[in-house]
């Protein structure tokens, strides 16, 4: 048996498969006339788990090499910079209650454009620049002149 | 016909109507084209202004905004891959390769006249045949919508390309992630695993846009060079050719035909819409492409075919509106609302009734199209500049885009979760080799199956009614047909069987076309039945030819 990649994501959704399987145990029973909320999610699980065991027999018959760790943080060295980017916006919807969509925009994009861009002195003036003005004309767009009221964190109340 | 529009032009060619109709246009080309702002808000905000104008000043508004929205999409999915609209989900799979392969003024040429000459079909046939249509839109049935759905469904199967496994598990993930949330029967939490916030289910269109954006720009940047190079590659002028783009648009009418017959069929379905039109269409034109293998790397007619059936849906939309009063989209809706605040209230005797304002309406989509190509000529040239920003700078600034416009969505702060947890998925799913389309499909058609099933439960639980209905039975014979297509186009030409599947396709075809009601579609079956068999004659013959000669 190889244990590649392709076997591990048949893994992963047959497992997933027998969880949600078997969670629509759970649903309610539906009256005459109904139709059950577990009919239409069964449909979709037979033949989803039906396919992931034809991945992973595929996987067996592919010649695929097997995974390793070192593939494997091969391909996180690849995409740090995506992964640091993922982070941000984490710390930007995170840190929202506190800096708000403003202050926390300004910062989220300011500090996207350095980890992509680059963080030479000429570079941080520009990103500063581009996200000053994008963050606050685009908020002022929202907020001004369509009346969307954007979270506004504890820092800085602006309503 | 002519006396009502001699009639209703007047109404309509006002300077202030006009004036108005160029400011809805713009509108909706900006709202179309930015992602996360949709078409029906940009309705939405118009409505309020339309109180105090005549029915067709209103109207004529309205549906500037509606067009210029659908076309608007355009811009925003061909040069940053992310659909500013559901209506252009299939634009990207074919306008943003060949924006990246250096022809981003190209792709937009042939955008552009492409959403025009599917409204110009919409147009002419929302004049000539909108009652006659309006009354195949109640021929359908749940039993009917589900069974379209599912075919719609199989379309994931042609977009899988070399990924058949990967691309259907794909659809049927995206069909399960629908099913999170409140079932649509009973209203109760459904694989919420105790989460709260799980119960809303995940909105569409953050899903859509995370899937897009994060998976598609993130992908693009992992290294420096990448990160710093344009939009649109190394091309330092966009020049958008207008008359290279409409021949290219105009020598495959074909393409253009089909997919804006596709548009305006769909848009005369209740409740069906762009969202299935636009993608029905990319596959309807992938399988009947010779180049078929050039789709998703950048093909012409991956472009042509869901702009044209997305504006020519409009048209559809508008007919089932004005001929039955029911609303065929949210658009339309929306427009019905208007039409009613006006004491005009919409139904079969519409049309006859009320020719001024019915044949106003028909005009006003007619130029609406016009000033669609126009002014998108203008908003073009602004948006363009985008291709020449380094894809970092982009970046970093359309994903705040993002996250603000699907916080203003329904001004919650999930969206944003949603469109978060959905980058990471698209990302991860791209790098395992899964084709994220499919799942973006699954998602946006899961839950419309769901409740469509569901009534026809309500009605009946005997399942054969899915194979009595002639729509129905239509329906799932062509999604049989349609899962077998890649197969059949794999094999055409080199194998002896594959000569026998268009007469096979006629022939079967032909038996629900020959249930249906009237006179013209049993003779149609008729004619069908005839032309499978020449096809089949003809294919046995030429299949002999040889081997005697030999």
């Amino acid at each position: 048996m190889t244990l590649n990649r392709d076997f591990f994501v048949a893994l992963f959704f047959l497992v997933l498969v027998t969880v949600i399987y078997a969670a629509t145990y759970s649903l309610p029973e539906p009256m005459f006339g109904q139709l059950a909320s577990w009919t239409w999610p069964r449909i979709i699980l037979i033949p989803l788990g039906f396919l992931s065991l034809v991945l992973m027999v595929q996987s067996q018959t592919s010649g695929e090499e097997a995974a390793t760790i070192a593939s494997f943080t091969g391909w996180l060295k690849d995409n740090v910079k995506p992964f640091i980017c993922f982070l941000l916006f984490f710390g930007f919807l995170y840190l929202m209650p506190v800096l708000g969509m403003l202050l926390g925009g300004l910062l989220y994009v300011f500090l996207t454009l350095c980890v992509l861009g680059g963080w030479s002195p000429r570079q941080l003036g520009l990103h500063a620049g581009i996200s000053a003005v994008f963050v606050i004309g685009m908020w002022a767009i929202f907020s001004l002149a369509l009346g969307v009221v954007l979270p506004e964190g504890t820092l800085l109340r602006v309503y | 016909m002519f006396e009502n529009l001699v009639l209703a032009a007047p109404e309509l060619f006002t300077l202030s109507t006009m004036m108005l109709m160029m400011v809805g246009t713009v509108a909706g080309l900006l709202a179309g084209a930015v992602p996360g702002f949709t078409i029906a808000m940009a309705v939405v905000l118009v409505l309020p202004f339309t109180f105090s104008m005549s029915p067709v000043q209103g109207l004529a508004t309205m549906i500037a905004v509606y067009v210029g929205g659908l076309s608007g999409g355009l811009m925003s999915g061909i040069l940053t891959g992310i659909p500013g609209t559901p209506s252009s989900v299939a634009t990207t799979f074919d306008g943003y390769p060949l924006a990246r392969s250096g022809q981003p003024g190209l792709a937009l040429g042939i955008g552009v006249w492409s959403s025009f000459f599917g409204g110009i079909f919409a147009a002419l046939v929302l004049m000539l045949v909108a009652p006659q249509l309006a009354l195949i839109g109640l021929e359908f049935q749940p039993v009917d919508y589900f069974s379209l759905i599912i075919f719609a469904l199989t379309v994931t199967a042609s977009l899988a390309g070399d990924q058949m496994v990967k691309g259907l598990m794909s659809g049927l993930f995206g069909l399960l992630i629908a099913t999170v949330g409140s079932d649509v029967v009973f209203g109760q939490p459904r694989f919420t695993f105790g989460i709260d916030r799980l119960e809303q289910g995940f909105a569409f269109l953050p899903v859509l846009v995370g899937i897009f954006a994060f998976g598609r720009l993130l992908g693009d940047v992992n290294t420096s060079e990448k990160a710093h190079q344009p939009l649109g590659g190394e091309t330092h002028v966009v020049h958008i050719n207008y008359l290279a783009a409409a021949r290219e648009v105009l020598s495959r009418w074909t393409n253009v035909l089909r997919s804006s017959a596709i548009g305006v069929f769909v848009g005369v379905l209740p409740a069906a819409g762009s969202t299935i039109s636009n993608v029905l269409a990319y596959d309807q034109a992938k399988k009947a492409s010779k180049e078929h293998d050039e789709f998703g790397k950048g093909a012409v007619d991956g472009i042509i075919a869901p702009e044209a059936a997305n504006n020519a849906t409009a048209g559809g939309a508008l007919i089932v509106m004005m001929a039955l009063g029911l609303p065929g989209d949210i658009m339309t809706a929306i427009m019905l609302g208007a039409l009613l605040i006006h004491d005009v209230i919409p139904s079969p005797s519409f049309i006859t009734d009320e020719p001024t304002i019915a044949y106003s309406i028909f005009l006003a989509f007619f130029v609406a199209n016009f000033m669609m190509l126009v002014l998108q000529s203008f908003t073009l040239r602004g948006f363009v500049l985008i291709t020449k920003v380094k894809l970092y700078m982009l970046t970093g600034v359309i994903l705040f885009y993002c996250a603000l416009g699907m916080f203003a969505l329904n001004n919650i702060s999930w969206d944003m979760w949603t469109l978060f947890f959905f980058g990471i998925l698209g990302f991860l799913m791209r790098a395992l080799g899964f084709p994220v389309v499919p799942l973006v499909l699954g998602v946006v058609l899961g839950s419309i199956a769901e409740a469509r099933l569901s009534q026809v439960f309500a009605r009946s639980d005997d399942i054969m009614v899915f194979l009595t209905r002639p729509w129905s039975l239509f329906f799932l014979l062509l999604a049989c047909f349609s899962i077998v297509f890649p197969i059949y186009q794999k094999h055409r030409g080199k194998a002896w069987w594959a000569g026998f599947y268009p007469s096979l396709l006629l022939i079967v075809m032909a038996y629900p076309v020959f249930l249906m009601p009237g006179t013209i579609r049993p003779v149609a079956a008729g004619l069908m039945v005839l032309a499978g068999l020449i096809i089949a004659v003809l294919h046995l013959r030429r299949d002999r030819t040889p081997q005697s000669a030999e």
